[in-house]
């Protein structure tokens, strides 16, 4: 198809469709009194109007993200033309990550036609856009998250350590990544001789190579920074709201968790009865986000492990809404065209109803529960929420036995990547 | 220990005062007349000293406090009392500082047995039937405060036929008993009685009395119920069916607005963002959000809270065109404890509605004997505020509550709960496991290949 061609067009269709959108919900908001703009986005703006007059963000309820969001929207409070400013930023972030996607995808050799369809996952998808329009910030995070895997693939180390200071700062999760990108700085990526070492001191030297230090401390004094000037700032309610509230959280209105049920009946029990599994929930998720998918599978394909672990997190995590498939949906692109998913394409096709389908399982549960007013927790919304589970754990299990069986695309084209790099400058 | 005991009658039924008998004696002296069709309000008020022991340092420690019950049975008024029908089911004490409210049907149990065996003397037959007759009573009221060093107990029954028969056994214990009309004011916002006073152990006969005041509170012939639109859901919406949206007065002579004060248990909440919105307010016949409790958790389940629940002051928006209509009122619920049958009746007060006109002329409302302050929303408006009280219609089983099914987990389907999601969760990361050997160990080849393209 010739509409894929040209990246003029791929990225102008991107535009028009965040622009139509935006455009089409200023006309709703204004005529309509069911709000085309997202609770979350009102949350944001009116956290920067405290801001703007000298208050705390967290003087509005709900507000649970980083000052610095509120700080990013403060041109919202300007005047009314500016309220959009913030979905604008959100959608230029989406448009960005999609940039991203482009030059890690063309590094590795991809040709430029199959380069821009593959992003086009993410950069035509109506899901991301409408996300972004409506004022959420997930479309952000994607752009952060995807500037820390280009700036690692780039081997540009400060940068990359800057980013994912700021992106656990942001949203805590990233720091799963952080695992995944240590481990595969090794002297291998860095280009230098792999130098054997027979000693415990003599491994633990070659492990601590420059690039592998360099990222951690500047991760770590990005993230510190951030938090101490948010605390020096805001105080205790920062720590509370951004960070402390989400270990302490009972609020478990019905979401796509399989441990949903379970934390309604043990939260409204006593401490002592029961097996309480939930308090256990951690495990599992840190285990193979943070440490076995990392170890695993980072160095044979770090795009491909940093999808992995995002899924394996959202997946076993206590609170999951639609919102967090826009954090592994970012990597789609990355990850697909080596998969089993495009090679097997009824594979691929299975997988695709089974998640929509297990997913519109447990909506219509949904639905029936929060419009209905049946209770249809059990069995309809846990086993729903079970069938859904699964399904990403079989799609879980099928991208890690993809990383573990290609030869890894990235891994390889590092030397590949690296010419093509300088091709580019000789035609440059 | 003083009394004031007023029954207020429609003038079709006018006590003749021939018929109210009065006796003085050193020891009794009583007060009778039969078959006197009245409302009746009782207002007796104890000196500090008066009280029982626990009750004495339970107020020493109080600067005010106010305690609001209203039965929750519908029942009709006449004038003085417009705004005894509002706020069914409750206990209510408002002060500057805080507020607390539960749920309470009867005061049978423990108002009436504490009067019973702390205030009334075993042999006081008079006093025990007088707290008896609590049982048929449409509100009560206690108030203290430091500035009077008094506490006042108020007790209010709708119109009934009642025989009269009161004593007076303590002649330095004032005991003054109204029988009074309703007559038409001279003024609208005055209320106007006339009939016969008689303080019982002074007196010999009821001596005629007439005297006008003007009223915080009067009742309006507009008639509202509410219901919640069908199905209820996890958000349910209160409809409010308003029977006119005519103000009191017309808005070239005074400007009303019709508001609505709501009081809720903490099961149902509203979201105080969500009514900030004209054109979504203006969609529910609302105009704006006065006051809302705060702060008000618009997360938490019903179980994890502290707080009582929430009260939220609203401004109608009655269409200009049209003889009814409705306002629609968004709330939300929470969740709340797991049962047996998956569901958990749920009864809240109905709303009090009221047009509020702020009264210019210097008007004070300190001579009227019946005011009635601190009922929850009067605060909430300037101290010259006129309240013009629109009568609620209980939609069933003559009861001002609005009942609605939540949804709950079911207790006896959820045994597998806990088993069922540790088991799935542990195949789940067993399987992404074992796919994570299987990958690795066809890694581990790759490796090798690549070590031996090195040696090569």
């Amino acid at each position: 198809m010739a509409f894929f061609t040209s990246p003029l067009y791929v990225f102008t269709t991107a535009f028009l469709l965040r622009l139509t959108l935006l455009l089409y919900g200023l006309y709703q908001d204004a005529h309509s009194p069911l709000k085309y703009t997202d609770i979350d986005y009102q949350v944001f703006t009116s956290a920067s109007l405290y801001i703007s007059r000298g208050q705390s963000p967290y003087a509005r309820e709900t507000y649970r993200y980083t000052p610095l969001l509120a700080f990013l929207l403060l041109p919202t409070t300007w005047g009314p033309i500016w309220f959009s400013f913030g979905k604008i930023l959100f959608a230029v972030g989406d448009l960005v990550a999609g940039f991203l996607i482009v030059r890690i995808l063309r590094n590795q050799g991809m040709s430029q036609e199959r380069a821009l369809k593959y992003s086009s996952i993410w950069l035509l998808n109506p899901m991301v856009a409408t996300i972004s329009t409506r004022g959420s910030s997930e479309g952000l995070l994607g752009a952060m998250v995807v500037a820390l895997l280009w700036a690692v693939l780039e081997k540009r180390i400060w940068l990359a350590g800057a980013l994912l200071g700021l992106a656990v700062h942001f949203k805590i999760y990233p720091v799963v990544y952080g695992m995944s990108i240590i481990w595969w700085l090794d002297a291998q990526q860095l280009g230098q001789g792999v130098k054997n070492a027979d000693t415990l001191m003599g491994k633990v030297k070659n492990f601590l190579n420059p690039a592998r230090v360099q990222l951690t401390i500047v991760s770590l004094l990005t993230f510190m920074g951030l938090n101490i000037t948010m605390y020096i700032l805001y105080g205790y309610p920062f720590l509370q709201h951004t960070y402390l509230h989400h270990v302490t959280r009972i609020d478990h209105r019905h979401n796509f968790s399989p441990y949903n049920i379970l934390l309604y009946l043990s939260s409204s029990q006593d401490a002592k009865s029961g097996i309480r599994f939930e308090s256990l929930a951690f495990i599992p998720q840190l285990f193979l986000s943070a440490i076995a998918i990392p170890f695993m599978s980072s160095k044979k394909d770090l795009p491909a492990t940093m999808l992995a672990q995002t899924f394996a997190f959202v997946t076993f995590n206590k609170v999951c809404t639609s919102q967090y498939f826009l954090w592994y949906t970012i990597f789609l692109p990355l990850y697909l065209p080596n998969s089993s998913l495009i090679s097997n394409p009824r594979l691929g096709i299975s997988v695709l109803a089974a998640w929509i389908g297990t997913q519109a399982l447990w909506l219509h549960q949904g639905f029936a529960l929060e419009f209905l007013g049946k209770s249809t927790f059990v069995p309809g919304l846990w086993v729903s929420s079970l069938l859904f589970f699964l399904t990403n754990v079989w799609i879980l299990g099928i991208i890690v036995q993809d990383v573990g069986r290609n030869h890894s695309p990235i891994g390889q084209s590092i030397q590949k990547g690296e010419s093509s790099k300088k091709i580019e400058k000789v035609v440059k | 220990m003083r009394q004031r005991i007023t029954f207020i009658q429609e003038p079709e039924y006018s006590t003749d005062p021939k018929t109210i008998h009065v006796t003085k004696n050193e020891k009794i002296s009583t007060l009778s007349a039969k078959n006197v069709i009245a409302a009746r309000e009782d207002r007796i008020t104890f000196g500090f000293e008066e009280l029982p022991q626990e009750l004495y340092r339970l107020l020493k420690g109080c600067h005010e406090l106010h305690i609001r019950w209203v039965s929750e049975r519908e029942y009709s008024t006449l004038g003085p009392m417009a705004s005894f029908t509002k706020l069914p089911v409750e206990r209510f004490s408002l002060s500057a500082a805080t507020q607390y409210y539960t749920p309470l049907s009867s005061l049978k149990d423990g108002f009436q047995t504490y009067l019973e065996n702390k205030i009334c003397s075993r042999s006081n037959s008079m006093c025990l039937s007088r707290v008896q007759e609590l049982d048929t009573a449409a509100s009560l009221d206690i108030d203290y405060d430091t500035i009077s060093h008094a506490l006042t107990i108020t007790a209010f029954w709708p119109p009934t036929q009642w025989d009269i028969d009161l004593q007076n056994t303590n002649p330095k214990e004032r005991m003054e008993v109204g029988i009074l009309s309703v007559v038409p004011p001279q003024e609208r916002e005055e209320l106007s009685l006339g009939g016969f006073l008689t303080v019982v152990g002074e007196d010999t006969k009821p001596s005629p009395t007439l005297f006008s005041f003007p009223a915080r509170h009067h009742s309006l012939p507009q008639t509202f119920s509410t219901s919640f639109n069908s199905p209820t859901g996890l958000h349910p919406t209160l409809k409010l069916s308003i029977s006119a949206s005519e103000p009191p007065f017309p808005p070239d002579e005074r400007s009303c607005s019709l508001h609505a004060h709501l009081t809720l248990p903490r099961a149902l909440f509203p979201d105080k963002y969500q009514f900030s919105d004209p054109l979504y307010l203006a969609s529910k016949n609302l105009s704006a959000l006065h006051h809302i409790t705060s702060p008000i958790d618009l997360e938490a389940p019903s179980y994890t809270l502290t707080t009582w629940g929430s009260t939220l002051l609203l401004a109608l928006a009655p269409p200009t065109l049209g003889p009814s209509f409705t306002a629609e009122i968004p709330l939300h619920l929470r969740y709340l404890p797991p049962s047996h049958n998956s569901s958990t009746y749920l009864e809240f007060a109905y709303p009090t509605l009221f047009w509020a006109c702020p009264e210019d002329e210097g008007t004070k409302f300190p001579i009227n004997p019946f005011d009635r302050t601190n009922v929850g929303y009067d605060g909430l408006f300037g101290p010259r505020t006129m309240f013009y009280h629109l009568s609620p219609e209980a939609s069933e089983g003559g009861r001002l509550v609005n009942g609605l099914e939540v949804p709950v987990l079911g207790l006896e389907a959820s045994g597998w709960v806990e088993w069922g999601t540790g088991a799935v969760v542990a195949v789940g990361f067993a399987w992404v496991v074992w796919c994570l050997l299987v990958g690795w160990g066809g890694g581990y080849g790759g490796k090798k290949e690549e070590g031996r393209k090195k040696r090569e």
